[in-house]
């Protein structure tokens, strides 16, 4: 019995020992899942090897914005927060980020300029530090198109003949209709409609916005984007698409590709890793985006550092993230012959070369694409809410087969520029 | 006894109540306040909040896609609970019965009631898959009725969510409702038998008036469940296909935690209270009279 008791205590006073080493950890916040849960020790392991700093992890792929305002408003935040790029004007808005000084950062020249870019807040300084970029390619099913005697699909009209026979030929010939072509997130949540369909306007030569000094304007009442957003809705309207697309987001869209339910898929580089196992690294290509009529423009993205104001090691924080773009960190976030999916999608440091490390070709379409048509959304202060209007709105055409593109265009034209209004960046 | 404490009596009462208000304080009360504070705020995350006075309720009024989420909401509420109630009312009456299979059915009748929403959400994404190999629409293809979209048609989903929500709640109705019956004189029926009231006649005349307070209490929590209605919603279709499903809670949560507007959803879910409670008010006065009958 005192045995027992001696146990238990000894295990308590442990655990408060952790308790207070926890406490003294560097806090980050990723927004990442469990497919990445392995490469992230890994490099949070090296680190805490070359530094002694240990690092306390926390990852949510969903709501992780809501997560994060939440501990705002609560006066919790991290010391570093990881999240795409693109939201780091609803951060500043939120008041939570604190500038980086590209000066005092170590490595700032071994990054892509064209990275740097991607974190600039609207006053030009630079508020977070890019980790990762990536282009949206096509994921193919290689085993499907060959059975139908069809050549990868270069152009609008291919993906459209290809995404009919997927849903019309029983492109995995077991006699029934059970397949579909073009796998599309259109659900107006979070925006997803009109991430989705930005390829489709930048393919048609159509934009989002016009920019002059730093101001914009709506550009979406044009005949360029009509003929994107029509060209999308055929899919739908023709049942290529998978059923219950407008509603999908790519929580619904991902297993309709990997259960072999469609056969093309639009996403980017992070899916190498799932879909090479299941459906099966032999059963899938990565095809560089259909060109439409002015080319095969598609969405940049990327992944960046953030450091928050309340963090009471500035430093520590920055320290970190200097690891995260080192060559070392670089190539350990690119899952160098690990099971997991990597956090480094294509290299943002001069010095790692993401082919080589890679050493496949899907990843080497997604390089091509990034480098040579990769288009990251307009540099407004604040992309969210117009991303949220416009997908509201674009998801209201694609359930109408039969409403007036232009007229509904327009609705969504002025939407966007009352945004750019309440932004003060509207062009008057 | 060993010792004895001396309270005062009005003491014990509070004494008992304190463990449970103050974890009601602290999780509800505080927070309710918090809220109705944030409601003439602009929501900083860091820093002071910027006072705002009216400008979010002012915003309330002439903001067109919380008009049609009101829209869609009242839709819900009135369908659902029209519908809900008849059902469950039926039910109750063909389950009244005390036999053994008559309470296999009431059970099996309640599952749904005790299931998790997400479940059910999920459920329904299964049988009204928009496909024509969809649960419902290999059922309808029997009669020759060609596929539907279901919850993705801009036309249907809010039905389909409805049927969702009187699935869910007929079960629940339908006990309020036996609990009623059981609670009707016997006797009043004998006295209409011995004066040859025919079945109708003792439905009108002696079950219906016995079950007001049953349907004013299935009305009220119809209501109450109808206005706040979110996980019904947002699970199924997200407030889509074109925001034809975009209800009041969708709306706020929309505008919370997406465009993270805390102030502007405070003040609208602020606004959505006081007409809950508006409603029970009207609702208690109402049954009030007709009590007195």
């Amino acid at each position: 019995m005192t045995k027992f008791k001696l146990g238990l205590a000894a295990a308590a006073a442990g655990s408060l020992l952790a308790t207070t080493a926890m406490a003294e950890d560097l806090s980050v916040w990723m927004r990442y899942g469990e497919n990445e849960r392995n490469v992230l020790d890994a490099v949070i392991a090296e680190f805490t090897a070359q530094t002694g700093i240990g690092v306390d992890l926390f990852l949510a792929n969903t709501d992780f914005e809501t997560r994060l305002a939440r501990a705002a408003a609560g006066g919790n935040l991290p010391d570093v927060v990881v999240n795409d790029a693109t939201i780091v004007g609803q951060l500043l808005e939120m008041g939570i980020l604190s500038e980086i000084d590209r000066d005092s950062f170590k490595g700032a020249d071994a990054i892509y300029d064209v990275a740097w870019e991607s974190t600039l807040g609207p006053d030009g300084r630079h508020y977070g530090v890019p980790i990762s970029a990536q282009a949206f390619a096509v994921f193919v099913r290689k085993d499907w198109r060959e059975a139908l005697g069809y050549d990868k699909p270069e152009t609008w009209e291919d993906l459209f003949e290809l995404a009919r026979a997927f849903t019309e030929d029983d492109p995995n010939g077991n006699g029934k209709a059970d397949t579909y072509g073009y796998v599309m997130p259109v659900s107006a949540t979070r925006g997803y409609t009109s991430w989705f369909l930005s390829d489709l306007i930048w393919q048609a030569g159509g934009a989002f916005v016009e920019e002059s000094n730093g101001t914009f304007r709506s550009t979406l009442g044009t005949q360029e984007v009509a003929t994107a957003i029509e060209f999308g809705r055929s899919f739908i309207c023709a049942g290529y698409a998978q059923p219950a697309a407008i509603t999908a987001t790519t929580g619904d869209a991902t297993p309709v590709f990997s259960s072999g339910q469609a056969g093309i898929y639009r996403s980017g580089p992070y899916h190498n890793a799932p879909f090479s196992k299941e459906p099966g690294s032999d059963l899938i290509e990565v095809i560089l985006p259909p060109a439409g009529p002015a080319g095969r423009g598609s969405l940049a993205e990327g992944e960046a550092a953030f450091i928050t104001v309340t963090s009471k090691v500035p430093e520590t924080a920055q320290t970190f993230i200097e690891f995260l773009v080192s060559e070392s960190g670089q190539r350990l976030g690119m899952a160098e012959g690990m099971d997991s999916s990597p956090i480094v999608r294509l290299s943002v440091n001069k010095n790692v070369d993401t082919l080589a490390v890679r050493g496949d070709e899907g990843w080497a379409t997604f390089a091509q694409q990034f480098a040579e048509a990769g288009q990251y959304f307009p540099r407004v202060p604040n992309w969210k809410p117009i991303r949220q209007v416009t997908a509201d709105g674009f998801n209201r055409i694609l359930a109408d087969c039969s409403s007036d593109i232009g007229a509904a265009l327009a609705a969504i034209d002025e939407a966007v520029n009352a945004e750019l209004d309440r932004q003060d960046v509207l062009i008057k | 006894m060993l010792f004895k404490l001396r309270v005062s009596p009005w003491v014990v009462p509070w004494l008992f109540l304190a463990p449970a208000l103050i974890v009601f304080t602290w999780f509800k009360f505080i927070p309710i306040a918090n809220g109705v504070l944030m409601s003439f705020h602009k929501v900083k995350f860091v820093g002071p909040d910027e006072w705002v006075g009216l400008n979010n309720f002012q915003r309330a009024f002439g903001d067109g896609a919380l008009h049609a989420a009101i829209g869609h909401t009242f839709l819900y509420v009135i369908i659902s609970t029209v519908i809900g109630g008849i059902l469950a009312f039926s039910v109750a009456l063909a389950l009244q019965d005390q036999a053994r299979h008559v309470r296999i059915i009431r059970t099996a009748i309640f599952i749904p009631a005790v299931t998790s929403v997400a479940i059910l959400a999920e459920i329904w994404r299964i049988i009204f898959y928009p496909a024509a190999t969809g649960v419902a629409n290999s059922f309808i293809a029997i009669f020759g009725v060609p596929a539907q979209g279901w919850m993705a048609d801009p036309d249907q989903a809010l039905f389909v969510v409805i049927l969702l929500e009187i699935w869910k709640t007929v079960p629940y109705n339908m006990v309020i409702f036996l609990a009623g019956l059981a609670g009707i004189n016997r006797e009043l029926y004998d006295a209409a038998a011995v004066d040859g009231a025919s079945v109708w006649r003792k439905l009108w005349h002696v079950t219906l008036p016995g079950l007001i307070p049953a349907f004013s209490v299935v009305i009220m929590l119809s209501f109450i469940r109808g206005f706040r209605v979110f996980t019904e919603v947002y699970t199924t279709t997200g407030g889509g296909p074109a925001g034809r499903t975009e209800v009041i809670m969708t709306e706020i949560f929309k505008t919370g935690f997406e465009r993270l507007d805390y102030g502007y959803a405070s003040a609208v879910s602020f606004l959505l209270f006081a007409f809950t409670v508006l409603l029970t008010v009207v609702h208690i006065s109402i049954k009030n009279r007709i009590d007195r009958f």
